[in-house]
Order: structure tokens, then C-alpha cells, then sequence
């Protein structure tokens, strides 16, 4: 590699960085420094952390336990490193080889720059200096033959690294079709999901069972060595478990042991590294020597429209343009994938976490609670559905620039995007209402409580949605859920409103609270109060949805052309 | 004579930049304007404020004699224009028959009209084949057509067009110089800009050539070809003496 070149695609690189900053503003700057800062704190800790454990506390222990608590270290950081994976998902290079393509620099220049750079990342940053840190203090407690961790730890962090660039470089491969780039993102978003929610399952779901497990091994010893037969054998077949392997070995005083896990993993990095180079020289310059052509394939007869389109229905009582609004959107959202992802992750996450609870314990909630319980349906759903709430124009991107330059009433524009959102908000609740009402044992009179309230809730969220879409609005990149661009002040203010949303909840629950209370201090029924107060909540959010709905539609005319600076730019 | 387009001190700054400065255009109803002038010389700037995509930092604007400072009338204006701006205006997920379908029941137009003049639309544009894709897999060009098609989809009075026949294949644009054409000769007026100098001098009736921000030549084509051509005129415009000046040391040896 020519020394100029790399030295002109850092200075490349940090340009663009600079002027990135710059254009997010002085706050932006400050709070990506803070980050830095904490990143830098945080790996300083964790180092110093890891020296102090390996020296006083691991260098104590047995080869059979050190093993244990390697896996367990690198389990969590396994854990991590997926989750800050979707963050990458779209091929985010550090520089974009495509665009130097035509440059007289290689491409394999360009590729060990980005594999270097992909590097730079908040958990290894903290990971690294830790792990080392845990084999110089275990090199202090237990001898300089503890040392050979160190470069079993780099082939571990090379192999999984070299992987994980692959892995990427497949995926981007894959999503050069628009259509099943958007599937691949939904389908690792949702995956990601579904990772993090592991802990919660086993918390919620699993524990009761696992306590019981655990009680039968202890009473079975040989149950129990079994379950360590596995770990070791798993151990010892698992390439990113030979890390713990080597260091249980290292810890019973053998070097050789580990010295075939560093090369072993070492072997496996410069495979996934040679298989991520080839991906790559597929994906820029179209070099695949190994495939033949594919056989030709025919063209799909084009087909004939039949009946009505979505986008041609009509709304009752809904003004024409609200309703081509809604029908556009909804048609719209139910393409997109970034929808789907919020619509599957909040049922996902409904089924994990309150699942979990409400099937196990469901039965047993008093008949005072189910009022209370039902209401959860409502809460969740529109929790679910809070970016595409509060950030309507962000999804349209271009499409915002369409909204602008028709010459509809604004607030038909506010309420076609509301009906769409209904559209997509009912389903959801009806969804999770029905697993409520079979775990929780729910009654007509709580049924018909928990319509009327998330009425009133899309309603008066409504409001607060159409005016934070208007307020602070920015980009989604298409196929995400990601924010791009997104000002402090947009930052700071969904933090706040997200944080405060649960509050906003807690009317619909006022009801509930006073049948319960007529229930328990006086002599009137709890349940026509609880259905009377619903219906009054409704009234009230109906009225404020309609006195607020005209005003809003002026403020988003005022603003309009400040939200279209703001979702339809680009960055670098 | 009525304008369809009247401008009067029209001034955009950015920060210490000013894209357009006092930007006094005249554009007579049913005549087929061409707006020129080099790149970042303001040509976009100027439709997006036209257009209400941007709001100016000063001056006045009248389009088909309604002024554009009442946000209310600025709004109900739109129904008598079509746009096809810089970065197009489309939604990611929508195909094409029911982005126009959309936009043609936004404009209020009869659902049967709709229906037909979307087919009438998708089939002149070559886009009828393409029921199925959406238009984020459209190319550019394609994109561009189906922009066009939606501006044209309401039949408006005026019609902006920034760069419309960049990326469009030569086909379309032959058929999209004569639909402007005729369009133009029914009493409607088609205001453009383009780079294309020879498409420009074909076509259009009227010129002004924006430099630096500011309307440096505002006159009709036969005013034009009575003392030569376009790009003669443009080039003294905006600075024919730099063609000179900018050669390059090393190919002139």
C-alpha cells in the first residue's frame, strides 16, 4: 500500500468526520466528545478493573472455574457485540470503497482500512483494555506463563472481528436489491430483537423452571457433572469458546493447550478475513470467478390492475384529502419495513415480557385488578408505536416534499396520517387485548373499558404526536429504524417525551381507579362508573382532539418547509 | 397582459450567502419560459420559493394573481400548479399508479379521471410495465418521468420544472417536448430550467439567465436569434471572458 494513499483516505476519513460535526451543530460536538470521554473513562476502569480481579480473585481459583468464568465473560461480551451489530447492519463503511473505485488505489487498500476502522467501537474499546487487563493481573497472581493469554485474547478479538466483517460484507451483498435489503435489515433488526429480550425470557419466563431444574440437579450429582461434561465438550468444538479453554489450561500450568487456541482462532480470522476480502471484490467490482452464470431468467408477464387500489378507497364522513392521505399512507407504512419492524417487535416484546408474567400468573389477578390490566393493551400498543407517532414526516422522507407542494388543507394532511396510524395501532391492540383477555380472564365490562380507552388514547396522542412530528421532526433512513440527522434539541425532546409518556398514560387509568374505589368504599357498582368514566375520558379526547386539530394544521403550514430541511437531507 | 409569474425584490440568504438577490421576474402568462444561468448561480433556489419549498428572506412573489405572502392563498394556489423539483417528490413505497393516484385525488380530481389519466400518463411515459415495482427501485430517469407525470396529472396553469429532461431517455423526451408544447399552446405556461441549452432555444419562447444570484438577461427567443444564438447570449451573460481565462497550463504546451 502506497503510504500516501493511506495517509490521504485517514485524512479522508477525518474531513468527513469534521464536517459532519460541524453541520450537527456545536451540541452534537459536545455530546460526541462526552461520549468519546465516557468510552475512554470506561476502558481505563474497565483495564484497571480487570488487573485488580486476575490478581486477587481469578489467580485463586481453579482451572475448572477459571474456564466457567471466561465463558461467562465471553458470553456477555457475545451478548454486546450483537446488539451494537444492527447499529452496523447497513454497510456503514468508514470509507466508501465504491467511491474511490475510479482512483488509481486498490481495493484491497481500501479494504484492510475499513477492516481496521471497523475497530473503532464503544465495546471493544471497553472489552479490550478489560480482557487484558484480567491476563496481566492474572500474569502478576499466578506467573508469567499467564502472559500467553494475551495473544489468545487477540486471535479470540481478530476471529470474531474478521467474522463479523464477513457476516457484514454478506449482508451488504445481499441487500443491493432494495426490496431485500429492507427484508435483511428487518430480519437481523427483529433477530437483534429477539437477543435482547433473552435475558428477560429467562428472568420472566424460564426462571421458576430453572429454579426447579436447578433444585433436582443439586439432589443428582450426576446430573450435575454431566451438565460440566457439556461445557467442556462444548469448549472444546466451539471456536470462541477455545478462549476459555486455553485459559483453563493455562491456569493448570500447561502452555500448549493454548498456544493451538491462539493459532487455531488465528487460522479461523484469516479465513473469515479472506472470505470477506472475496465478498467485497464481489460487491465493488462484480468478481465472482467461481460462479457460472446464472441461467437467464424470464420475465414476469406484467400484471393486469384489477379493482380498487387502497389508495383509490374512500373514508366515510372523512374529507377527500384526509382520506388520500390515509389510504396513501397506510399503503405506504404497511410496505415499509421499518413499520413491520415496530409493529413485530412490539407483539415480540408484549409476548416476552408481560407474556410471561400474565400467562404464568394471569389467573390469579383479583377481579379489581382486570380493569387496570386491561388498559395494559392500550399502553403498549401506542408505547409501541411512539416513533411513528411522534415522528410522522419523518418516514416520508422525499415523499414529505409531495405533502408540501399539494394543495391540501393542512390539518386533512394531520388527519389522514392519524387515520393511517390507527390503521396500524388497531390490529395491534386487538392482538394484544385477545392474549390479555385469555391469560388475565377478561370480561365484556373490561373489554368494552379498554376499547373506550385506547380510543381516548390514540386520540389524545394524537395531539401530542402531530405536534412533536411538527416540532422536531427528522430523517428515518429508509429500511430503519435509525435516526439520521436528528438535531440535539430533537434528541433531547423525544428523550423527554418518551420519558414522560407513561405519565401521559396515567389519566386512563383514573376510570378503573374510581369504580374500584365505589367498589371498595361505597355501595354503587364499580363498573358502570369505570365504563361511565371511559366514555367521559373519550369525550374529553375527542374535544381536544378537535379544537387542537385546525390550530395544528396552521403550525405545520408555518413549519412546513423547516420539517422538509429537515427529513429530506442526506448525510454524508 | 396577465403574468403568471411576478417577482419583486426576491432575496434567499443563507447564513452570509446569498443564493438569490432581488429577483425582479416577469413571466407572462401561456409563454414557455426558460430559466437559465450556470450551477449554484440560484436557478433552484429561486423554483423552491416559487414553489413554497422554501421561504424567502425577503421580497415579494404573485403567481396567476395571487399573492404568495397570505399562507392561505399560497396553499390554495397549489391547485393550479404542478412541480417537478430538484430532488423529485415521491414516496419510497408507493408504485406508480398509486403515487398518481394519490396525488390526483389530492387535487380533488374525479375518480374516474384519475383512473384514465394515470393509464394515459403510465403508457406515455413507459411506465405502464412497472405495476409492480416500487418507485425506490425505479432508476433516476424513471423516477424523473414519474415526477413529471404527477405534475402534469392535474392539468395545471403553470408548471415548474427543475432540469426535467436530465436522465430521461430520448424517447421520453421527445414525447415530453411535444405534450409541453401543446400544453403551452392551450394557454398554459411552463416555466423550466435546464442546462441543455439547444432543448431551451427549441422550445421556449422567453429566456432569463440568472448569475450570482441575480437576473442578468430577461428576453424573448426572437430578441435572441434576431442578434444570434442562445449560448452566445448566455456565455456573454455570465461571463464569456472566463473561457479564456480558464484553460489549463499543461495542455496548452
Amino acid at each position: 500500500m502506497y503510504l500516501q494513499h493511506l495517509r490521504t483516505l485517514l485524512w479522508l476519513r477525518w474531513r468527513l468526520t469534521r464536517n459532519q460535526w460541524r453541520r450537527g451543530g456545536q451540541v452534537n460536538a459536545i455530546l460526541s466528545l462526552l461520549v468519546s470521554i465516557l468510552g475512554l473513562g470506561l476502558a481505563v476502569a474497565g483495564g484497571v478493573g480487570g488487573l485488580l480481579i486476575g490478581a486477587l480473585a481469578l489467580a485463586k481459583a481453579t482451572p475448572q472455574a477459571t474456564m466457567f468464568a471466561w465463558d461467562g465473560i465471553v458470553a456477555v461480551f457475545l451478548f454486546v457485540w450483537l446488539l451494537g451489530l444492527v447499529t452496523e447492519i447497513q454497510r456503514s463503511e468508514v470509507i466508501d470503497a465504491s467511491r474511490l473505485m475510479h482512483l488509481p488505489v486498490l481495493l484491497r487498500e481500501v479494504f484492510f482500512l475499513n477492516y481496521a476502522a471497523s475497530h473503532i467501537c464503544l465495546s471493544l474499546a471497553i472489552w479490550v483494555p478489560t480482557t487484558l487487563g484480567l491476563a496481566f493481573g492474572l500474569a502478576v497472581g499466578r506467573g508469567a506463563h499467564q502472559l500467553w493469554l494475551v495473544p489468545l485474547l487477540l486471535a479470540f478479538f481478530f476471529m470474531v472481528t474478521a467474522w463479523t466483517y464477513c457476516l457484514r460484507g454478506w449482508l451488504a451483498a445481499l441487500m443491493v436489491n432494495q426490496r431485500r435489503r429492507r427484508a435483511v435489515i428487518m430480519g437481523v433488526t427483529m433477530f437483534v430483537v429477539v437477543l435482547a429480550q433473552l435475558p428477560n425470557l429467562l428472568m420472566n419466563v424460564w426462571r421458576d423452571d430453572t429454579r426447579r431444574v436447578g433444585a433436582a440437579v443439586a439432589h443428582d450429582s450426576g446430573k450435575n457433572a454431566q451438565v460440566v461434561r457439556v461445557c467442556t465438550l462444548a469448549n472444546r468444538f466451539a471456536p470462541p469458546l477455545w478462549l476459555p479453554q486455553g485459559a483453563q489450561a493455562l491456569q493448570a500450568g500447561r502452555v500448549w493447550p493454548s498456544l493451538i487456541a491462539t493459532a487455531g482462532m488465528g487460522l479461523l480470522g484469516l479465513l473469515g478475513l479472506a472470505r470477506a476480502y472475496q465478498l467485497t471484490r464481489r460487491f465493488y467490482q462484480g468478481d465472482d470467478r467461481r460462479k457460472t452464470a446464472p441461467p437467464p431468467v424470464a420475465t414476469p408477464a406484467t400484471k393486469v390492475v384489477r379493482g380498487r387500489l387502497l389508495v383509490e378507497r374512500t373514508l366515510p364522513l372523512v374529507p377527500e384529502p384526509a382520506a388520500a392521505v390515509a389510504c396513501a399512507n397506510l399503503r405506504s407504512m404497511l410496505r415499509a419495513p421499518e413499520v413491520k419492524m415496530a409493529l413485530v417487535a412490539n407483539v415480540v416484546v408484549f409476548v416476552i415480557l408481560a407474556g410471561g408474567i400474565f400467562l404464568k400468573h394471569g389467573a390469579a389477578v383479583p377481579p379489581a385488578g382486570r380493569p387496570f390490566i386491561a388498559l395494559a393493551a392500550a399502553c403498549l400498543t401506542m408505547l409501541g408505536l411512539m416513533q411513528l407517532l411522534f415522528n410522522q414526516f419523518g418516514f416520508d422522507r422525499d415523499g414529505f416534499r409531495a405533502l408540501v407542494l399539494l394543495p391540501a388543507q393542512r390539518w386533512h394532511i394531520l388527519l389522514g396520517k392519524n387515520i393511517s396510524l390507527l390503521a396500524i395501532s388497531l390490529p395491534v391492540f386487538v392482538v394484544l387485548l385477545s392474549l390479555l383477555t385469555v391469560s388475565a380472564h377478561l370480561g365484556p365490562a373490561e373489554l368494552l373499558q379498554a376499547c373506550l380507552g385506547f380510543c381516548s388514547v390514540q386520540l389524545a396522542l394524537g395531539v401530542l404526536g402531530n405536534w412533536l412530528s411538527i416540532l422536531t421532526p427528522y430523517r428515518i433512513a429508509a429500511g430503519s429504524l435509525k435516526p439520521t440527522k436528528a438535531k440535539a434539541s430533537s434528541q433531547v425532546l423525544m428523550v423527554v417525551a418518551s420519558m414522560f409518556m407513561p405519565l401521559l398514560l396515567l389519566p386512563l387509568f383514573v376510570p378503573p381507579l374510581l369504580g374500584f374505589l365505589c367498589n371498595e368504599f361505597t355501595k354503587v357498582p364499580g363498573t358502570p362508573i369505570t365504563l361511565l368514566g371511559a366514555v367521559v375520558l373519550l369525550g374529553c379526547s375527542c374535544l381536544l382532539y378537535g379544537c387542537t386539530l385546525k390550530p395544528l394544521g396552521r403550525l405545520l403550514q408555518r413549519r412546513e418547509q423547516r420539517i422538509l430541511l429537515a427529513v429530506t437531507s442526506e448525510v454524508e | 397582459m396577465t403574468l403568471a409569474i411576478e417577482t419583486s425584490g426576491l432575496t434567499r440568504r443563507f447564513g452570509s450567502v446569498c443564493a438569490v438577490e432581488g429577483l425582479d421576474l416577469r413571466v407572462e402568462a401561456g409563454k414557455f419560459y426558460g430559466f437559465l444561468g450556470p450551477n449554484g448561480a440560484g436557478k433552484s433556489t429561486t423554483i423552491k420559493m416559487l414553489t413554497g419549498l422554501l421561504a424567502p428572506t425577503s421580497g415579494t412573489m404573485r403567481l396567476l394573481d395571487t399573492d404568495l405572502g397570505d399562507p392561505e392563498r399560497a396553499r390554495a394556489i397549489k391547485q393550479r400548479i404542478g412541480v417537478v423539483p430538484e430532488n423529485l417528490a415521491l414516496f419510497d413505497n408507493l408504485t406508480a399508479r398509486e403515487y398518481l393516484t394519490f396525488i390526483g385525488r389530492m387535487y380533488l380530481l374525479p375518480p374516474d379521471t384519475v383512473r384514465a389519466r394515470c393509464q394515459e400518463l403510465l403508457t406515455m411515459m413507459d411506465l405502464a410495465g412497472e405495476e409492480t415495482k416500487l418507485t425506490l427501485e425505479y432508476s433516476h430517469g424513471m423516477k424523473k418521468k414519474l415526477a413529471l407525470a404527477a405534475a402534469l396529472l392535474p392539468d395545471p396553469d403553470l408548471l415548474f420544472l427543475d432540469e426535467p429532461f436530465e436522465g430521461v431517455d430520448a424517447v421520453a423526451s421527445r414525447m415530453l417536448r411535444d405534450t409541453l408544447k401543446s400544453f403551452v399552446k392551450r394557454g398554459a405556461t411552463v416555466f423550466l430550467t435546464s442546462h441543455v441549452l439547444e432543448i431551451v432555444e427549441k422550445l421556449c419562447t422567453d429566456v432569463g439567465i440568472i448569475a450570482h444570484g441575480r437576473l442578468v438577461q430577461q428576453v424573448s427567443m426572437a430578441e435572441i436569434h434576431a442578434a444570434g444564438t442562445l449560448e452566445e447570449r448566455f456565455l456573454a451573460a455570465v461571463g464569456d471572458g472566463q473561457v479564456e481565462a480558464q484553460k489549463l497550463s499543461w495542455l496548452e504546451d
